[in-house]
């Protein structure tokens, strides 16, 4: 028996409608994660991580749009939900961790009473000292020191990382069943970090939640997920297995991305960079968006879009595979 | 250290008021709290260096950078920039005048951006503040010029700052601590919110400045491999205090203090997949009531009785500063 899958999205396309034409910034992202799976998405800066998480939430500033694609949540249609269903969607069956900590606090409240005021809406059966506990246990959790003193504090008496925790926090609340967690963290020194990745772990491995974790650091995905899908310029090229991703990764940009990690032990002057960056929306160039920065581009790759296909324990999308890689050479 | 430290923090203290509010204080018969955030730090760093903070999330890494750029008014000890007091009315007028040439990334990119200004304008602030551009052409071209140093397009200058993505906004807030063209840049997470391939270019973007202009860095990461590729010198903060100063490569080759190791310890390692890392032991303490002595000693496997009652003091040993009883009698 497969596992249930929690996330699908298929052919999910964001748009920005723009007087210059239409910029598009996630073109054709097809994905699922099952119940208790994380799922690592990684790619540069401006790849369109981000706004792929916030369309399966409804949470696209307009004029940006989904503009084909559907997105399903334990089969259910979630794209074009509005209004009361949509607010319910967030929050309680999807928690949301943003990569701006500060975007999802209130400095006027306290972190306690924004904790509890969640929690609150949605639980309404927990009384009032019982939603205190939640909040309290909750910050503890995510490893908040002298929590108990500090329910009561605001936003800005907490440091970077703490508010980057009391984030993870609102988003753990209602016990939802996905949370997309973007860069959460970033702003995280290795002792916390390790202390949040083994509560995501547990939370899906004890109550079987979901995991988007959108993140640039390879040492977490490594640690963390399932799987990995790698994003580029708005598209996956590469999506399988952690291990194989990382250590035999088969498509050109997923191969320099690994080197350009800076390593602890490393004497390396300067590090491997990838020639050029990531397009422009309104510049992605045709055939394969990678190409004026591949090593192995061939006119094919000019003129024709790479697809999916298999390639490893899991697939990219290039003309050009190492054939030992995809089982077709050898 | 050196005699012409470009920057000295001499016992450097910050405490906040954390108390409840008065009347909540007075039912409960509660006194006022205090959070001793930075507690007698010095250190310095001399032109031309990158000297790195490092250690756990609320360790006063941000508070030190604060008080640095003079944002936070020490409760005390005090900044030496260049020679001059920073907090010192007599030299107030002085210290204007250099204000260009330190500059700050702060740790969060979005907050620290307006977001009602066009990116152009964001970057060209410092530009006119600093009266560096003699007309809007002048700085027009200074301004496309970072744009393209942090790889943006200068077609970008345009938008606002919610029409880029994290690590886009990022490389803004860096283009714009360059504006001023400063001889210090004090960065809290310069790169936190980058990939690989973008921090990559920032940080040899960082260092390619740095050979160019003799730029001097103080630099916030919690990444220990940037620390690692970046810092000639290594500051390690355990609640408030330094528990160990060393250069880069002796602090990584060999790591002195207790806390110094545990960190080390538990970087996530790329070659290890699934791998449970070397979990840090223990809670990180109570800041608003430190434990007595090494507030360290709760979590420390070389704890005595020593440790409990005395604050220990840095100590050099093969050329590293340590804060350590057990290091000082010779029982690591
Ligand atoms: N409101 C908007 N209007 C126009 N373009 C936008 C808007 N929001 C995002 N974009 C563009 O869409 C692209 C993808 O953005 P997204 O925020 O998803 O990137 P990301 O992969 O999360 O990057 P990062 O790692 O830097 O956070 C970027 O080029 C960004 O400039
Ligand atoms: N304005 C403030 N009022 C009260 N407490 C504060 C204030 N600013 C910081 N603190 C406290 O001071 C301590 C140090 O905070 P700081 O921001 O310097 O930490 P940091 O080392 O930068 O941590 P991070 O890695 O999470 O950014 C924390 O306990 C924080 O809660
Ligand atoms: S399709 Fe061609 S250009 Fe694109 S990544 Fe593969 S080899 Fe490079
Ligand atoms: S002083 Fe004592 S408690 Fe503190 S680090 Fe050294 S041995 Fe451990
Ligand atoms: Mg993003
Ligand atoms: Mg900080």
């Amino acid at each position: 028996m497969s596992p249930e899958i929690v996330l699908d999205v298929r052919g999910l396309t964001v748009e920005f409608p723009t007087r210059n034409g239409i910029l598009t910034a996630v073109d054709n992202v097809s994905f699922s994660i099952a119940k208790g799976e994380i799922l690592g998405v990684v790619g540069e800066s401006g790849a369109g991580k981000s706004l792929t998480g916030a369309a399966i939430i409804g949470l696209l500033e307009p004029p940006g749009r989904v503009a084909k694609g559907e997105i399903r949540l334990k089969g259910e249609r979630i794209d074009g939900l509005a209004g009361e269903a949509l607010r319910r969607l967030r929050g309680r069956r999807v928690g949301m961790v943003f990569q701006d900590p500060l975007t999802s606090l209130n400095p006027l409240y306290t972190v306690g009473d924004q904790l509890i005021e969640t929690i609150s809406t949605h639980r309404p059966d927990l009384s009032a000292s019982a939603a205190r506990e939640r909040a309290l246990s909750l910050l503890i959790d995510v490893g908040i020191p002298a929590a108990k003193d500090r329910l009561f504090a605001y936003p800005h008496q907490f440091s970077g990382g703490m508010r980057q925790r009391v984030v993870i926090a609102l988003a753990l609340a209602a016990e939802p069943e996905l949370v997309i967690a973007d860069e959460p963290t970033t702003a995280l020194d290795v002792s916390v970090q390790a202390q949040i990745i083994a509560l995501l772990k547990r939370l899906c491995a004890e109550r079987g939640t979901s995991v988007m974790l959108i993140t640039h650091d390879m040492g977490v995905i490594a640690e963390t997920c399932d799987r990995v899908a790698v994003l580029y310029a708005g598209r996956i090229v590469e999506i399988g297995p952690v291990a194989d991703v990382i250590h035999r990764p088969c498509h050109p940009y997923t191969i320099g991305l690994m080197g350009a990690i800076p390593a602890l032990d490393g004497e390396e002057d300067r590090l491997t960079q990838i020639p050029g960056s990531m397009p422009r929306l309104s510049a992605i160039p045709q055939g394969c968006a990678f190409h004026p920065r591949c090593a192995r581009t061939s006119q094919t790759c000019i003129d024709e879009r790479p697809l999916l296909t298999a390639a490893g324990s899991g697939s990219a999308a290039c003309w050009h595979i190492d054939p030992a890689l995809t089982g077709a050479g050898s | 250290m050196t005699s012409h430290a470009l920057i000295r923090a001499e016992h450097l203290s910050k405490a906040f008021d954390v108390s409840k509010p008065w009347l909540e204080r007075t039912l409960s018969g509660e006194g006022r709290r205090t959070l001793s955030a930075v507690s007698d730090v010095s250190f310095d760093i001399a032109a031309g260096e990158t000297f790195a903070l490092v250690g756990e999330s609320g360790s006063g890494k941000s508070t030190i950078a604060r008080l640095v750029v003079g944002l936070h008014a020490a409760s005390g000890g005090r900044i030496v920039f260049d020679g001059l007091d920073i907090a010192d009315p007599a030299s107030a007028r002085q210290f204007a005048a250099e204000r260009r040439r330190i500059a700050m990334i702060f740790q969060d990119p979005y907050a620290s951006l307006n977001p009602r200004w066009r990116i152009g304008d964001i970057i060209a602030e410092p530009l006119y503040a600093f009266d560096l551009v003699k007309n809007r052409d002048e700085a027009q071209a200074r301004v496309d010029e970072l744009l393209r140093l942090v790889k943006l397009d200068p077609l970008d200058g345009v938008k606002f700052p919610h029409e880029f993505s994290g690590g886009q906004r990022q490389r803004v807030a860096i283009a714009r601590a360059l504006a001023s063209n400063p001889d210090v840049i004090v960065c809290d997470e310069p790169t936190s919110a980058l990939d690989v391939s973008v921090q990559a270019q920032v940080l040899n973007l960082m260092r390619d400045l740095q050979d160019q202009f003799k730029l001097t860095y103080l630099l916030i990461s919690h990444n220990l491999a940037v620390v690692r590729h970046m810092a000639t010198r290594v500051g390690v903060l355990y609640l408030g205090r330094l528990v160990e100063v060393a250069p880069a490569k002796t602090l990584f080759a060999n790591p002195r203090h207790p806390y110094t190791r545990m960190l080390l310890a538990a970087v996530p390692d790329l070659h290890l997949v699934g791998r449970a890392r070397t979990a840090v032991q223990g809670e990180i303490a109570n800041p608003i009531d430190l434990p007595p002595g090494c507030a360290f000693h709760p979590r420390c496997p070389l704890a005595n009785g020593r440790c409990t009652s005395d604050i220990p003091q840095l100590i050099s040993r093969d050329g590293a500063d340590i804060a350590c009883h057990a290091v000082e009698e010779g029982r690591e």
